[in-house]
């Protein structure tokens, strides 16, 4: 192993405590009221995201290419994109309660990436370049979002709930308001559809130039179908909010969306698609 | 010479008694006024508020408790007997605790509400102004005020209301960023719609609609709180348009049904959630509009029910105020002990005496070179000059009235820094 692959998985390891940590202190947070919980979650949040983007340096100095051409690569950067998203929601809305959502799943993911690592292989010319490296970027940040976007929703659902109810106190009743929840799940939306809607683009874009010889049919790809499909859902989405209807139903939609995106990262990437099966 | 209140409260005097004992802005002057000219206080202030009218004050009078009750009895012409059965009184640190736990809203109707501040701040201003305040009565209301808001800020006990109002933007909170550029609108046009549409308005909503079954009257409200009227028969279309909707009539059936309301939203694209509250009794809105999609409806008893959790809330942070004000209490004992006349005169003579031997202490090698007799000699020298320096402060001490002499013992700690650990 090359000193930079070393420092990597070194890197990856303590992101992947890093975030552990946050997880935990970000959910007793929701129970306690303590500010010394709640910072530290966002301290080891941030220590997290700080070590995942090293990892993913590290990484890129290994391969001589963008860190993330291989699956494993991709989860790295879609943890570290949570991460980021919702530091940067808390430091904006001074709100600390995606943070039990979200961190556990960058948890998960960099856990994975972190436990299951692949030999690098250097030889893999058609994995390099701008293209694909935005290409890949751009999608993990769509991802991102719509998981910040899911969370949002799941938030919305269960602060809805809490009032329908009229449980007035306990951890529902610390979350934030549901016109803010609705707001940001649109914006979320809004971010996710843009990045994936360039980022399929310059995929395409890429696979043009990159798969015309060698796989003629790359067109008919089942991922990127998956893909657009997830697209076209999303766009639906957000254009049917933005005409007026129930947050509500935008919420469980946004839930119903995510679940498409995780099956287009997982199941679809993994069985399915021959040409996006960058597991090895 | 001693610190006194004498008060009557929501605990013992019944609101009747209250309201004869209220003073007005004037009234307070006056009273004051006439206390010092009786020579019953040397200094004072005044609390009155809808549930309490209270005097502090320094008194140099072996009976001045007794001295206040008839002073009252003959101010506000109330029988000298029932004043005197119904009064909350005492004295020294009784008195500070008093008023501690007045300014922390722990003897407050509504525990922990937050309006006492400002009446003391009031109280205070007003004292000031007619020049009963002094140097004790000062010190009292200003660690009274830091003792009401470190309660607010250290604990709880203010921030879970219980009035109507309060939990109506409690609620709105929950569901709204900010009322800022909100839409409400109000079905009912009486008091309570009044009063919590002003209540909405000082919070910035954009615009107030207001239905009412006499659209007269409607309008009339709608102009005296800057809103618009809306057609009775368009409230549940206007419902639909809005984000908060309050209604308040006097009807004995619903005038917001489900019906109405799921037809009227299914016409009006929307994208927000809408709290509907319905402060009437018997209830104004049918029970099913809370069953609607993004539709919060709150009636009384759920407002009650909120109430009774937050008052649960506000109890349980009681010890921990209760801990705040006896640390203030004990602040202020600290403060007041340092002003005893025999503890200021002992402590200038330590801080004298202590420069003198610091003196005597570096000129040490000179004096050495002296024979013992011209040693003796100007030891006595320094000794009668510190002696002659005390007399005057000493006898200023002991002159004037009670308050006089705090203000002149305050002055010396002040001045002398008796306060500072020596160097």
């Amino acid at each position: 192993m090359t000193e930079a692959a070393q420092l990597a998985s070194t890197l990856g390891w303590v992101a992947l405590v890093a975030y552990a940590l946050s997880s935990v202190l970000y959910t007793t947070s929701l129970f306690r009221t303590a500010a010394s919980i709640g910072r530290s979650a966002t301290a080891f949040a941030i220590l997290g995201a700080v070590c995942n983007f090293g990892t993913l340096y590290a990484r890129s100095l290994a391969l001589h290419t963008v860190p993330y051409r291989d699956l494993l690569g991709s989860m790295k950067l879609f943890g570290f994109f949570l991460a980021v998203l919702n530091i940067v929601l808390e430091l904006r809305h001074r709100d600390r309660s995606l943070g039990p959502f979200l961190m556990p799943v960058a948890l998960v993911f960099l856990l994975f990436a972190v436990v299951q690592t692949t030999p690098v292989h250097k030889d893999a010319p058609e994995l390099k370049g701008p293209v694909f490296a935005l290409h890949v970027t751009l999608n993990m940040l769509a991802y991102a979002a719509f998981a910040v976007a899911c969370a949002l929703s799941l938030l919305y659902v269960v602060v809805g709930r809490s009032l329908k109810k009229r449980a007035f106190t306990g951890p529902a009743s610390r979350l934030p308001s549901l016109s803010y929840l609705e707001r940001a799940n649109r914006t979320s939306l809004f971010l996710g559809i843009l990045s994936l809607s360039v980022g399929v683009l310059l995929g395409l874009f890429w696979a043009s130039r990159m798969w015309r010889g060698e796989h003629p049919l790359w067109a008919l790809d089942p991922k990127i179908w998956f893909a657009l499909a997830t697209l076209a859902f999303y766009v639906f989405v957000l254009v049917r909010a933005h005409r007026g209807a129930a947050p509500v139903s935008t919420a469980r939609l946004s839930i119903a969306g995510f679940v498409l995106v995780l099956l287009s990262y997982t199941a679809v990437n993994l069985l399915v698609s021959k040409l996006h099966d960058f597991t090895s | 010479m001693n610190l006194l209140f004498v008060g009557w409260d929501h605990h013992a005097a019944p609101l009747d008694l209250r309201e004869r004992l209220a003073f007005t802005p004037e009234k307070v002057r006056e009273a004051l006024d006439g206390l010092f000219q009786e020579h019953i206080l040397s200094e004072g202030a005044i609390v009155s508020t809808c549930n309490r009218a209270e005097i502090y004050g320094m008194s140099d009078l072996e009976d001045g408790l007794d001295a206040l009750a008839g002073f009252f009895s003959r101010f506000h012409r109330v029988d000298d007997a029932l004043l005197r059965r119904t009064a909350l009184s005492g004295h020294g640190d009784a008195t500070v605790r008093h008023l501690f736990r007045v300014a922390a809203g722990l003897d407050s109707m509504v525990l922990g509400e937050a309006q006492i501040l400002g009446q003391i701040r009031e109280a205070h201003r007003l004292a000031t102004a007619a020049g009963t305040v002094r140097t004790v009565t000062n010190r009292l209301f200003m660690s009274a005020l830091e003792c009401g808001k470190r309660v607010r800020a250290e604990t709880a006990l203010g921030q879970k209301p219980t009035s109507v109002a309060g939990l109506a933007l409690l609620l709105a909170g929950r569901i709204f960023e900010s009322l800022k550029d909100r839409r409400v609108l109000l079905i009912g046009a009486g008091e309570t719609a009044e009063l919590t549409a002003r209540l909405l308005a000082a919070d910035g909503v954009s615009e107030i609609l207001v239905a009412n079954r006499s659209h007269e009257n409607g309008e009339a409200l709608a102009a005296a709180i800057r809103g618009r009227a809306v057609r009775w028969e368009d409230r549940a279309r206007a419902a639909a348009a809005v984000d908060l909707v309050l209604s308040a009539t006097n009807a004995t059936e619903p005038v917001l049904t489900a019906g109405a309301l799921r037809t009227a939203l299914h016409g009006a694209p929307r994208r927000g959630p809408l709290l509907v509250l319905d402060l009437a009794v018997p209830r104004d809105v049918e029970p099913e509009v809370g069953e609607l999609s993004d539709v919060y409806r709150y009636d009384l008893d759920s407002l009650q029910e909120m109430a009774a959790v937050n008052a649960r809330a506000r109890a349980g942070e009681v010890p921990h105020a209760e801990a705040i004000v006896e640390e203030s209490v004990r602040r202020f004992q600290e403060w007041w002990g340092g002003l005893l006349q025999g503890d200021v005169v002992r402590g200038l003579r330590e801080k004298l005496e202590s420069i003198r031997r610091a003196e005597l202490e570096k000129h040490a090698g000179k004096l050495a070179a002296l024979d013992p007799s011209a040693r003796a000699a100007v030891e006595r020298l320094t000794e009668t000059l510190v002696a002659h320096i005390l007399h005057d402060p000493t006898v200023g001490l002991k002159g004037g009235d009670g308050s006089e002499r705090l203000e002149r013992a305050a002055a010396v700690r002040a001045l002398f820094r008796l306060d500072e650990r020596p160097k």
